[in-house]
């Protein structure tokens, strides 16, 4: 490919990789992004020379200019009426101005006005996503850069060489580069991974001092079912099928996935009217804070011996303001000014996040005392009881089969324990309950269809228990997830969403049942699985390292240095000492010796210590020398003249004249014009040209080159 | 402080410069605009597109650098160079990087401690390779032409910065005076006047003297064969002596203030006779000032009077008549004119000279139209 295609196709290239990073965001009309690809797909056509010139619309300049006015006219409108925002409307009208300039590139000017544009519509796409394919559209409008930049600069010197009129000639070959060869190519590729890992360098080492203060999430918020104060029944049942990810989970304690199942508790209901759950107890107060800046959860009860369980929960955008973590949380960590806690415990953040965060959690699992498992209906506190055993109007079916599964003498412990196990033992877990049902939907799922999902379930279990004047409730959330063995963290999709029992026991508190039968996923390929588990685990690394690269990881990292650099110090302090006591020592015998034997044996070591150093400095001066002194290598030229003088004997040899080992080529070239005056003026100057490469190093031009082939080329023609 | 750290840094630049070019003006413009958004709007992936644009300015500096490194520059100078005629430079460039080539490099030539630009342009340099480049240079002035170092200048690899790097390579080259066609009246002049002056006698040189029959002993090299054929007997040619054909340039070079542009178109009218009588095989002696070369003949013997002519400098006024000059009308050798070149009309050297030779102003013959 010559050069100024490769120019034109990775112009046209580059501002095809912006535009797509802008169409990528979705943030672009369907009809004006289909305008854009045509016009690019147009371009590119044309730049690969399936087309008569350049310049496919010849339309006037008026023309364009009214196009121009009409369009600007058009971002006003859009601007104030339409998108009403200035973002999208500078970005369609973005889209607009490269259309336009695509198809009028003439001069050197109209590039950079493409190049401008294309990086402007790279910047609009930053600002409108946070995804992962925006490393991907990054890297590739990196590489084309590199390419454009390149060769726009090639090409302009060309040019400029070209109308200056090149006062000093030069041999053909070094006028320009003329085609893209390989190696141009690879050096080319290889300046873009170095710029990309010198981006990286930079990227990392910068001082963010930006606060967010113009910050503006355009992103939409992944809508969530539950989580608000009054939810009915078949919630979690609507997103049972959704993959969309929510959020993920990391166990900085745990290597592995957990021997347990995990929840991620987010809400909690008490009150159950026959269709619906809701939260009485949802006002909110905010939490106290540590030193350490954790938000803690006042309990009331002593805290665990354990250091308990901790998360680094990553949320993704969703329309909650609840903050997720295994049952139950004891602290909460984050870039958070306040976290708010009800009365259920739950705890939840003043407003909804407009965009993923991160936070910090740590969880103490409730453990049954052996109080609890002999305990008895008495000993629950009457506020306890009070609110949570209410019940709407049941069945009398339903006190008779809480009674049949829990014999009159069972401690609250087995009876819960029972209800759970009778559950998940004589009821199928189904997603497809067909109609809404018009009764009610717990003696429905007990008597009537026995297939039901983890809402039935779970509500089942509570109006069970509660029949039986044992204290529990409602809690949702979301399941552990899938175990993601590349990134060592959990992936918690829409479909992980759970609802569960939480039953008071008087020393443990609240305790966590799960009726629902575990149901094993139907799930694809293993190596689109694995594939799934790979692009995950770098979209988290891609948030984590990019993302949400923040200040503190960089002042984390400069800690990181410099507590590595103390310790180098500290082990080369401690070497050094160590050496100095052996120092001391070896003088110590030194000095012994020297009394012993008088000064001759601490000579003798002294002298071989000066021979060492001697040998030594003689060895890196010999080294030095001969570096100095070696000759440098020979030229590509050189090699060439040397290979063409070797045909050249090639071919005399042919003709039975051989150059013996005793003759210098000049000798051999008298010997040619005494046997064969024709080829004389061939050999004599080709001979001539390679004793002054071989011998005397003197630089070879192309044209000396040109002229030995063309000098080897009248010997084969030579008649003899 | 500050004064000693900046003179530090340009010690350390002596040899580099860089600037911006108006696309780098534009680019680090834009650089910067997108560092204020960055930092307005804390969005990490605005940091990102801020870190590839330094990082490319970065690589500018780096690939330029590299660019620039392990070239190795040799200038050839012509043999001859006159003022005001063109002379080619061959300047031969060897990239002795063995991986690496050169790309876009515009190659200036150091004079008087400022870069003269000759319009070469080097647009790629493979690796281990050799180009050479011929460019033509014109001088003005008579004397040692110095040229100080080379200066490269290359905009490679993003055209946004101009870095320039200045090599000490010196070349020296030794501009003999101008050399204009003589008036034909002088021509003609000169010619009757050699003729008229120059005993001919046979001898060793080019130019025919008699044509001879054959004797024994004769170089066989020496048969006419036309003649020979032509009278059916061998003959032999004889040549006529060179050294017969003699001619003393004399320059003067006490000269008034006011005469030294006279005094250059005296150099300059010297040095146009002496190539002159060289293309007519005479043999010459100069006298310049006290500077004296004798007599004789050859591109050797031309060099070294074009060379005197060349580094010869004006004295002043009251300076006595050299004693070579004074001599010229007693040592006068048979055979042989002289030329006394004035630049103004010097009385002391009249009345020394009167008798010697022709005098010639040459104020009266050195115009242009000449």
């Amino acid at each position: 490919m010559n050069l100024d295609t490769a120019f034109r196709l990775s112009s046209i290239l580059l501002a095809a990789t912006g535009f797509s990073g802008l169409v990528l965001t979705g943030e672009l009309p369907a009809g004006l992004a289909l305008a854009g690809a045509a016009a690019l797909a147009a371009c590119l056509i044309h730049a690969l020379g399936f087309g008569s010139e350049w310049g496919l619309f010849r339309l006037s300049q008026q023309t364009w200019t009214g196009f121009m006015i009409a369009a600007f006219l058009f971002m006003l409108a859009d601007l104030f009426w339409l998108s009403g925002d200035l973002l999208p409307a500078g970005l369609h009208f973005l889209v607009v101005l490269m259309v336009q300039k695509l198809f009028t590139l003439r001069e050197r000017k109209d590039f950079l006005h493409l190049y401008a544009i294309s990086l402007m519509e790279l910047l609009g796409a930053a600002a409108l996503t946070l995804e992962l394919w925006y490393a991907a559209v990054f890297a590739a409008y990196l590489l084309t850069a590199i390419w454009t930049l390149l060769l726009y600069h090639l090409r302009s010197e060309a040019e400029e060489a070209r109308q200056t009129g090149a006062a000093a000639s030069s041999s053909a070959q070094a006028r320009q580069p003329g085609t893209i060869t390989s190696r141009f190519f690879w050096s080319t590729n290889g300046i873009a991974i170095g710029a990309l890992c010198l981006t990286l360098l930079i990227f990392i080492v910068m001082p963010r001092i930006g606060a967010g203060f113009f910050e503006k999430n355009r992103g939409e918020l992944i809508r969530m079912s539950g989580f608000s104060e009054k939810v009915d029944l078949g919630m979690v049942g609507s997103v049972k099928l959704d993959n969309t990810v929510v959020m993920r989970v990391e166990f900085p304690d745990h290597k592995g996935p957990l021997a347990e199942r995990a929840f991620f508790r987010g809400a909690s209901y008490d009150v159950y009217d026959g269709r619906s759950w809701s939260n009485t107890l949802h006002y909110r107060q905010p939490l106290g804070r540590s030193l350490d800046g954790e938000f803690v959860v006042a309990r009331d009860r002593l805290p665990a011996p354990s250091p308990g369980l901790r998360q680094d929960i990553l949320v993704e955008a969703l329309d909650t303001s609840v903050l997720f973590g295994v049952p139950f949380v004891e602290s909460v960590k984050g870039a958070f000014s306040t976290v708010l806690v009800d009365g259920m415990g739950d705890v939840s953040l003043p407003y909804v996040p407009a965009a993923r965060f991160q936070y910090s959690v740590r969880s103490i699992p409730a453990r049954m005392s052996a109080g609890d498992r002999g305990g008895v209906l008495s000993e629950y506190p009457e506020p306890i009881r009070r609110r949570f055993t209410q019940l709407p109007a049941v069945d009398q079916r339903v006190s008779e089969l809480a009674r049949k599964i829990a014999p009159p003498a069972a401690t609250p412990r087995e009876a819960a324990v029972a209800v759970e196990r009778y559950l998940r033992k004589n009821y199928q877990y189904s997603l497809d309950l067909g109609t809404v049902q018009a009764g009610n939907p717990v003696e429905e799922f007990l008597f009537v269809r026995k297939t039901g999902y983890c809402d039935h379930y779970a509500t089942a279990m509570v109006v069970l228990l509660r029949t039986l004047g044992i204290p529990s409730r409602l809690a949702i959330g979301f399941a552990q997830g899938e175990w993601n063995d590349v990134g060592g963290y959990y992936t918690v999709r829409q479909r992980d969403a759970h609802a569960w029992v939480e039953v008071y026991f008087p020393n443990a508190g609240w305790v966590t049942f799960d009726p629902t039968p575990n149901i094993p996923l139907v799930l694809p390929h293993p190596l689109v699985v694995r594939a799934g588990r790979v692009l995950d685990s770098i979209r988290l690394k891609w948030d984590r390292f990019v993302i949400r690269y923040s200040f503190r990881d960089q002042v984390a990292m400069a800690e990181g240095v410099r507590e590595q650099g103390e310790a180098m110090r500290t082990g080369t302090a401690a070497r050094f000492v160590a050496f100095l006591r052996w120092s001391a020592g070896v003088r110590a015998r030194i000095a012994h010796l020297g009394q012993s034997y008088g000064w001759l044996l601490p000579g003798g070591v002294i002298m071989l210590c000066a021979l060492a150093g001697l040998g030594l400095f003689l060895r890196f001066y010999r080294c030095s020398w001969w570096k100095s002194h070696r000759t440098s290598g020979p030229t590509t030229q050189h090699m060439a003249a040397l290979k063409i003088y070797n045909r050249m004997l090639q071919f005399l040899r042919s003709r039975g004249l051989n150059k013996s080992s005793n003759m210098t080529p000049l000798e051999f070239a008298d010997k040619i014009a005494r046997e064969w005056k024709e080829a004389s003026q061939f050999v004599t100057p080709l001979t001539e040209l390679y004793c002054r490469a071989r011998f005397g190093q003197a630089p070879l031009s192309p044209d000396d080159l040109a002229s030995a082939r063309t000098w080897l080329a009248g010997l084969r023609t030579a008649s003899r | 402080m500050f004064q000693r750290l900046r003179e530090w840094f340009r010690w350390l630049y002596r040899y580099r410069s860089i600037r911006l070019t108006s696309e780098g003006t534009r680019y680090v413009l834009l650089t910067l605009a997108v560092g204020v958004a960055a930092i307005n709007t804390g969005n990490n992936l605005l940091y990102l597109l801020l870190a590839m644009l330094l990082s490319l300015i970065v690589m500018s500096g780096l690939l330029s650098e590299q660019s620039l490194k392990q070239l190795e520059f040799r200038r050839r100078m012509p043999d001859r160079v006159f003022a005001n005629q063109p002379a080619t430079i061959s300047l031969s460039i060897a990239n002795r990087k063995t991986r690496v080539p050169t790309f876009s490099l515009r190659i200036q030539d150091v004079v008087d401690g400022a870069a003269v630009d000759r319009g070469i342009h080097l647009l790629h340099a493979p690796p281990r390779s050799v180009t050479v480049q011929s460019y033509p240079i014109l001088i003005a002035q008579r004397g040692l032409h110095r040229i100080e170092g080379i200066k490269l200048l290359t905009r490679f690899p993003f055209g946004l910065f101009l870095k320039a790097a200045t090599l000490p390579i010196a070349s020296e080259a030794l501009v003999y005076p101008e050399i204009r066609p003589l008036p034909m009246s002088l021509v003609h002049d000169l010619t009757t006047r050699g003729h008229d002056q120059t005993v001919s006698r046979r001898g060793p040189g080019v130019a025919l003297y008699n044509l001879r029959r054959y004797h024994a002993g004769d170089d066989s090299r020496a048969i006419h064969w036309k003649t020979t054929a032509r009278q059916r007997r061998l003959m032999v040619r004889e040549t006529e002596a060179e050294d017969q054909r003699r001619v003393a340039l004399v320059l003067p070079t006490a000269v008034p203030e006011y005469a030294r542009p006279a005094f250059e178109q005296a150099v300059s009218l010297t040095a146009s006779l002496a190539a002159f009588f060289h293309q007519q095989g005479h043999a010459i002696r100069l006298l310049v000032g006290e500077q004296e070369i004798p007599a004789g003949t050859g591109e050797a013997h031309y060099d070294a009077i074009l060379r005197a002519l060349a580094l010869c400098r004006p004295v002043a006024a009251a300076s006595p008549v050299p004693a070579a000059m004074r001599a010229l009308a007693g040592q006068t050798v048979p055979g042989e004119f002289t030329l006394i070149v004035l630049s103004w009309p010097d009385p002391a050297v009249i009345s020394a000279c009167r008798t010697a030779g022709r005098i010639i102003m040459a104020t009266e013959h050195m115009t242009r139209e000449a």
